[in-house]
Parts: C-alpha cells; structure tokens; sequence
C-alpha cells in the first residue's frame, strides 16, 4: 500500500446519476422543474453551500422514489450537480435514500468508476461489504 | 501486482487505498478516480511511498574468513 486518501463527491455527470436511479429502482425526472417537500423553511438542518430558502423546491431535473411523497430535486450549479431533499420523516425519503443520500451517491460513484475503469481497459472486482461497496481496480 | 481500493460506504463517504504501487505512480494511478468523483479531502502517505519504482535491494556480501 502507499497511500490512502478521501474524496467528497461531486456529482458531473447527469447520465450516471441517471443510471444510479435505475440501478436503485427510482425515476429520473428529466427537466422537471419542481421537486416535492414540506413547503416551508423551518430550519432544521444545514442549508448546503450557495442555496437559500429560495431556492428550495426549485431544480433543473427531480427523483421520484416509489414508495415515498417527498422528491430529490437535482440543481445544476456551474458544472456540478447539487441534490436537495426534505428528511422530514412524513416524505419518506430518508428510509429510501440514506442519510446524506449515501445510498444515491454510492449507486452514482460504484457506475462513475465502473465506466471509467472499463474504459481505461482496467479489471474490477465488487464485493458487498458490511457498510458499503468495495470496488478494486486492477491496474 | 497493483491495485486500486476504492470503499463507497453506504452514507456515501469515499475511500480510496493503492496496494502494490512504489513511490508517487501511485498518486498518478489514482488521479483519475479523484477527478472523476470528486475532491481529495484527505491523503494519507504510507512506507512505500518513498520508496523507489526501481530501487534495488541491498545486497550484503560477506568474505569467507576461514576455511
């Protein structure tokens, strides 16, 4: 081994976040402009970096999740892609997404580095760990 | 034999181990992964790091001194 590091997510591509959804058995929106939440502001958790209560129910694309009244709406800042949802429990979305959307952004980084890794010609294994997904590339 | 490990833990954190790299090839090995998803919070280095891709072995000699 030489080195390990962490990476925070940012999610570039719209066709493998696309794909995450199909993978888990949601729907992907495309250029619905309006994502399902509470309606109002309450304060309850961090709003994430350059949003503001304006902006909540707005997006650029939505995720229907079966089973569940509240959406993911998907905001294209510059050239990323931000998700914002509402965990109040009553939408449902917690339960189905994970906390911090940890089950969506998994589905979107194992198709992101599976893609990658084919196209650079590289071998993977994956193996469903205790807490998460194990991928090895083979170089 | 090298190898990339990348754990996606289930409330999205990521992850990233070389094995079986020597020296900085592994920082560039990787550099594709970490632009793909996104940004290097955190790097730690390991022993093999500073080693050399093609560092020999030290070879100890030793003289007969009897027989």
């Amino acid at each position: 081994m030489s080195h390990i590091a962490r990476t925070d997510l940012i999610i570039t591509s719209l066709s493998d976040l696309e794909g995450a959804c199909r993978d888990l058995g949601f729907q992907f929106m495309a250029d619905q402009k309006t994502y399902r939440w509470y309606g109002h502001w309450v304060g309850d958790a961090p709003m994430p970096d350059g949003i503001t209560s304006e902006d909540l129910g707005k997006c650029d694309h939505a995720i229907r999740v079966p089973g569940c009244d509240y959406q993911v709406g998907v905001v294209k800042r510059d050239d990323h892609y931000i998700l914002l949802w509402d965990n109040w429990s009553a939408g449902g979305l917690a339960g189905k997404i994970g906390p911090n959307a940890g089950i969506l952004k998994q589905a979107y980084s194992v198709r992101r580095v599976r893609s990658e890794a084919r196209r650079k010609g590289y071998r993977i294994r994956e193996l469903r760990m205790k807490q998460g997904v194990r991928m090895v590339v083979i170089v | 034999m090298k190898e990339i490990v990348i754990d996606i833990s289930d409330d999205g954190e990521i992850r990233l181990e070389t094995r079986g790299f020597k020296g900085k090839a592994c920082i560039a090995e990787t550099e594709f992964l970490k632009n793909l998803l996104g940004r290097e919070t955190h790097r730690q280095l390991v022993p093999a790091y500073y080693q050399h891709e093609h560092q020999k072995k030290a070879v100890r000699k030793y003289l007969p001194l009897c027989g």
